[in-house]
Order: C-alpha cells, then sequence, then structure tokens
C-alpha cells in the first residue's frame, strides 16, 4: 500500500537540522507512505515574535496555499517542529484565517502525534531493533499547548530498548531568537537552568526533543546529545546511527 | 450603623482536597470534575460581560436600601484615587490588600496624594517560620502542581459580617479590592487566605472596598461561585508572591483602640478604569477573568515581572495593565502560550499579547533589531551558501561581540550549526546525498 504525506519541514529541518527531515522521509517510507515536499517559506512565527504582522500573515498565506495545493482533499501534512506546528494549525488563523487555513487545521498533524495515530490504527510498522539508550524527555511549550505531552512519550515506548530516564514540562527559556536576544538573555538562562539541571541529574546519555530551539538551549547547558524523535526511530527501523547524528 | 450589606468572607479549609473542593462546591455529596464548574463558571462570566451597565445600575439601586454604604462610580484609577484621599480626611495611614486593583492600580495615584499604604498581609508572615519553610520567591513559582502533591484545600464560606461593630476601631483607613460583588443585594465576597481582610474589617475607621467593574454579579449565589472558583483555580497560585517584604508591612494591630464609638464609614468604589473601553475592541475576554492568576503560574517570566515591577503579576493582568497606558508592551513574553492552558474561562491570553505588540508596532514603528532578526530564512541561507565558515566565523569572539553590538544577539549565546546541504536540497536531489 503507498500513500502519500505532506512534509512541511520549517527552517530548522531544512537548514540547521537536515538529519530531522531525512529521518522523516525515511519512517515515513518504511510506513508506505510517499512524501511530497511542496514549496514552504519560514512558517511566520519568528515574524510574528518581532512584530511583523504584515510579513507573517505574507509567508502563512503563501504555506497555506502551498499546502492545501499539495494536500487536499485526501492527504495530511506533518511536521517535525512544534512551532511551525501550532502556527500553521492554530496561531496563523487568529490573525490570517482562510478557507485553505480552516481545512489545514484539521489535517495538519506533530510527526510524534501522526505515527502514534497510525499506531493506534494498526498501521504502523513496529519492526523495530532495540536502541539501548537512556533519554531524558524535554516537552517542547508549544507541544504542550497543544496538548501533546503524553503523546510523545508513548511513541518513545514503542521503540524497543529506549529507556526513558526523565522528563519535564518546562520552559527551556530560548523561544527562538528570545534567549539569543541581550535584552533577554540573563533571564533565559535562568529559565533554562531548572530544564538542565533535572537533565544532567537523570543520568540520561541523550535528551530527546521535537524542538530544535529547545534542543540547542538544553545542548548548550548539559553537553548531552539532541535527537528529534524521528531520528531516534529511523535508528529503530536500522536507518541511521544517532551516535553519528551531529 | 445604619445598615450595610453582608459582607462573605471565603476562606479555604485543610480537610479537602481541590477536586473535592470542585465537588462540595456545586453539591456536598457528589464529586463534580473542573470542566463542570468550568462551564457553569463560564456561564456567568458571559452573563456579567454583557449586562455589565445594568448591573452596575441595579447595585446602585441595591445599595440604596442600605445608607451606610456609600457608592461612587470612578472611570479611571484617578478618580477613585481623589475619592479614596478625601474619605481618608485626616488620616494618612492605610491597609490595602493584594488585589490588582489596588497594586497595580491605585497604589501610586494613592501614593502621590499622600497616602500610606501597607499590604497587611505580609505581616501576617510573622506566623510562619521561615527557616522550615526556606522558599525563596523563585522556589515557590516553580512548585509544580500542588495538587499532585496532595495539598488539601477546599472553599467555604467562614466569616459573615452583617454589621461592622466599632469596638476594636483604630485610626486607619482600609482599602480593599473585592473579589464579586453582587447586584441584586449588595452582597460583598472576598476570598482570604489568612485573616487580614477579617482585621481590617474589625478595626479600620474607615473602609473603602473597591471593585473593578466586571466584578459585579448577578445576585449573591453568582458572586459566590465566582469568589470560591477564584480559591480552587487559584490554589495553586497563591504561593506565587508568597515573599515577606519588610517594607511593605505595618503593624496595625499595635495601633490605639478608638475611645470614640462613633460609626464607621463604609464605601464601595466601582472601578472601570479602562475596562469598559476595552470591550469593543477585541479585548473583550479581559471581561471574563476571575484574577485567579491559573496563567501566572505557567508563565515562565512571570517571576522577573513580579520582581522588576512590583505588581500582582499576571500575563492578564500586564496586558491590562499595558491597555492602561501603565506599563511598555511586554516585550519579555516568550510567546510559549502556556497562559492560556490553565484558564479556567478560556481567556486566549496568547492572542491579546500577539495583538497588543502588533497594535503597538503599528502605532510607534519596529526598532530595526527587531527588524534584522525577524525572517529566519535570510539569515539561515547566508550561513549555509558560506557553510562551514560561517559555522567558524560565528564562534570567534570578535563575531560574537560585533553581533552583540548590532544585531542585539548575545555574545554568550549558541547559534545553530548551518548546513551547505539544506534538507530540501537533499531530498530534490540536487545536491546529491
Amino acid at each position: 500500500m503507498s500513500d502519500t504525506v505532506i512534509y512541511f519541514s520549517g527552517c530548522w529541518a531544512n537548514y540547521y537540522g537536515p538529519e530531522i527531515g531525512k529521518a522523516l522521509v525515511e519512517v515515513m517510507k518504511k510506513n508506505g507512505f510517499q512524501v511530497v515536499v511542496p514549496e514552504q517559506k519560514c512558517c511566520g512565527m519568528p515574524m510574528m515574535a518581532n512584530a511583523n504582522l504584515k510579513g507573517a500573515g505574507k509567508n502563512f498565506n503563501f504555506i497555506m496555499k502551498s499546502l492545501y495545493g499539495a494536500a487536499y482533499p485526501d492527504h495530511d501534512v506533518i511536521t517535525t517542529c512544534p512551532s511551525c506546528n501550532m502556527m500553521l494549525r492554530k496561531e496563523g488563523r487568529k490573525f490570517f484565517d482562510s478557507a485553505e487555513a480552516a481545512w489545514l487545521s484539521e489535517h495538519i498533524f506533530d510527526a510524534d502525534e501522526y505515527l502514534l495515530k497510525l499506531h493506534k490504527e494498526g498501521r504502523l510498522n513496529t519492526d523495530f531493533r532495540p536502541v539501548p539508550l537512556k533519554v531524558f524527555y524535554h516537552n517542547p511549550c508549544h507541544l504542550k499547548v497543544q496538548g501533546l505531552t503524553q503523546v510523545p512519550l508513548d511513541l518513545l515506548k514503542l521503540i524497543p530498548g529506549v529507556q526513558v530516564v526523565g522528563s519535564n514540562y518546562y520552559c527551556c527559556g530560548l523561544s527562538g531568537s528570545y534567549g539569543m536576544k541581550k535584552a533577554n538573555y540573563d533571564r533565559s538562562i535562568i529559565i533554562a537552568q531548572h530544564v538542565w539541571d533535572e537533565a544532567k541529574k537523570s543520568g540520561a546519555e541523550a535528551v530527546v526533543t521535537e524542538c530544535g530551539g529547545c534542543g540547542l538551549r538544553i545542548q548548550s547547558g548539559t553537553g548531552l546529545k539532541i535527537i528529534h524523535p524521528m531520528v531516534l526511530l529511523s535508528q529503530a527501523y536500522g536507518l541511521t546511527d544517532v551516535q553519528q547524528v551531529a | 450603623m445604619t445598615g450595610m450589606p453582608s459582607i462573605l468572607v471565603v476562606e479555604p479549609s485543610a480537610e479537602q482536597s481541590k477536586h473535592r473542593a470542585a465537588g462540595v462546591m456545586v453539591r456536598r455529596d457528589a464529586r463534580v470534575s473542573a470542566d463542570t464548574i468550568k462551564k457553569q463558571l463560564k456561564e456567568i462570566r458571559d452573563y456579567t460581560r454583557a449586562n455589565h451597565a445594568t448591573l452596575v445600575d441595579q447595585l446602585k439601586r441595591s445599595l440604596e436600601q442600605y445608607p451606610g454604604v456609600k457608592l461612587f462610580y470612578a472611570e479611571n484609577s484617578e478618580k477613585a484615587a481623589s475619592y479614596v484621599r478625601q474619605v481618608a480626611g485626616e488620616t494618612n495611614l492605610a491597609s490595602i490588600n493584594k488585589s490588582n486593583v489596588l497594586v497595580n492600580e491605585l497604589r501610586s495615584k494613592l501614593h502621590a496624594l499622600g497616602l500610606k499604604t501597607y499590604l497587611r498581609y505580609f505581616t501576617e508572615f510573622n506566623n510562619f517560620d521561615v527557616a522550615t519553610f526556606k522558599k525563596s520567591v523563585e522556589e515557590y513559582w516553580s512548585v509544580p502542581g500542588m495538587h499532585a502533591r496532595g495539598l488539601v484545600e477546599s472553599f467555604e464560606v467562614r466569616r459573615q459580617f452583617s454589621r461592622l461593630s466599632s469596638n476594636e476601631a483604630r485610626d486607619y483607613v482600609a482599602i480593599l479590592g473585592v473579589n464579586a460583588v453582587s447586584a441584586a443585594d449588595g452582597t460583598i465576597l472576598f476570598l482570604q487566605h489568612m485573616s487580614n481582610i477579617s482585621k481590617d474589617l474589625e478595626q479600620a475607621t474607615k473602609i473603602i472596598f473597591v471593585v473593578s467593574v466586571e466584578k459585579v454579579l448577578k445576585d449573591r449565589e453568582s458572586a459566590l461561585f465566582h469568589t470560591r472558583s477564584m480559591g480552587i483555580f487559584g490554589l495553586e497560585s497563591i504561593l506565587l508572591d508568597l515573599a515577606p517584604k519588610p517594607e511593605e508591612a505595618y503593624d496595625f494591630d499595635s495601633l490605639p483602640v478608638m475611645s470614640t464609638t462613633n460609626d464607621r464609614e463604609v464605601h464601595l468604589i466601582v472601578l472601570d478604569n479602562g475596562r469598559t473601553g476595552l470591550l469593543n475592541d477585541g479585548y473583550g475576554d479581559l471581561f471574563l477573568c476571575i484574577d485567579c492568576r491559573a496563567c501566572a503560574r505557567q508563565c515562565p517570566i512571570g517571576k522577573h515581572l513580579l520582581v522588576d515591577r512590583g505588581m500582582v503579576y499576571s500575563p492578564k493582568n500586564y496586558v491590562l495593565a499595558f491597555l492602561q497606558g501603565a506599563v511598555p508592551p511586554l516585550d519579555e513574553c516568550l510567546h510559549c502560550g502556556r497562559c492560556e492552558v490553565e484558564c479556567p474561562v478560556d481567556i486566549d491570553v496568547p492572542t491579546l499579547i500577539w495583538k497588543t505588540q502588533m497594535e503597538y508596532a503599528e502605532k510607534k514603528g519596529r526598532s530595526w533589531k527587531k527588524r534584522l532578526l525577524d525572517d529566519p530564512e535570510i539569515l539561515a541561507k547566508l550561513g549555509g551558501l558560506t557553510a562551514p565558515l560561517s559555522n567558524w566565523a560565528s564562534n570567534l569572539p570578535v563575531v560574537k561581540w560585533i553581533m552583540e553590538l548590532t544585531a542585539g544577539i548575545h555574545h554568550g549565546a549558541n547559534l545553530p550549526t548551518f548546513h551547505r546541504r539544506t534538507f530540501r536540497d537533499w531530498f530534490k536531489g540536487g545536491s546529491g546525498e
């Protein structure tokens, strides 16, 4: 059986974490999906955060047209970045709603969420090899606020060998360029400390998180390897060696 | 005293859990889900928002039967403060409670008129063994889910005042933000965690209640439900700024009891202060708020703003204060969206924050640093094209300092690694694998 799924990579998986995008494509192939990557731009959330409503609207509307064109009426859209997901599915509509955006909001899924949905439907390929790894799971705010707190943990449980030795739901303080800005840096480090302390004391060998920004911040404070769940899954399918991924 | 409406003081007990408290609130023998409470609360709040002008009129009429209470409608905090000043007369000493209207909206105006205000709440910390608690503001702020830790509370009317005795009167004025007022009969409701409010009701010669216009509710039942809801949903937020502040404490108990037995004065200020003006401006949901501060507990930057600005902080309070012209736009916001998660009346605070920022930028323009950072793709494309040189360069101390000076990127910030071959290049096969 071959089905099609539309992938919105966003900036992180495209420019900074290409291994995440590659892993997603391979994982979906393992589940009988053909992946389509339509034309796309930045989701617009960084523009919103810098009060550029016009620019954000331009990008959002462009993406909605592109994704709708590729997905409607039969396909779903998946994302690997929690912030892109929240922007495309929820936040953007509050300012730039359209018929396309309304339809898409029901058809956009986080990658973890989509795979767990497949599992519940009995469609997930669970031919996993063990991945012996102690991990700490960090739930990004933009998944938490969409109620996606347990989903990632349930997905990780399906991978033999993966042991979740700790998890948290605090903010890491980075939030895109926010925590990099001089005006916010000190405050954002204080916020991050909680996450760093918990990750370090957990005894984990690596941190699993969906958000590239959270990963960057947690790595800087703990020195631990950061792994996206899709990369971990691709290793479980024998496609990637997480130790080789930067 | 020539007659006044009832004052009900709702207090927690240490008998039942938060969810049990929610159950007790509706029927003593049944557990009711928090969702049921929220539904009823939302109905009460929606009704209040839709009928606020009528309710204030009704309250005025209800209070006419109580000549002991003088009602004053204040359009803004300046007018409210002037009224307080006039009522206080010779007295400059005032006790206030830790409410949004008092601390955020009135306190500075009262000070400007020569009144000295103290938060009686803080003197009550004498009852606590600080050494045992060993909690700083920050530690309290990060207490995760006290309910899950088995904190037990419930909220009931524990005290009722239907007349104010003069036996304990002392020479000071108490200015108390109330949780709700019933328009139907004038009943005034407080939520009290310690004994500061009861003591002010017993001791202050002049008592001025302040109710913000959205807290005038239909009837006593609604006002009580609202107040108890604030207790239940705000239970885990009461510790947020539980830090004794010596400069805000004053020992009112030690003031001499007045020998004269004159009637004590009671006033009720209904404060608008820009609220009704927000209803048709896309900010009408602020009218639904019960001030439980569930949003504050979720806010990662709350404790910083609390310390920095000395306000009763919540993301919603900040939005309101900004719209009232009291604070700058919330540039400190991370846009994590967490302030919406626990709101019992589903106020979309994250969107209200976005909205204030966009409207401010529309009026005042954006800083060039914001313009520089708003499109991550420009930087990413540039960095990718010049990788690995860009990665090497961005880690050079001199480059980090230049970025701090020009783009406002802190020199200590970790930057992501640029890749010459992007995911989409790989996918298209353009650059191969």
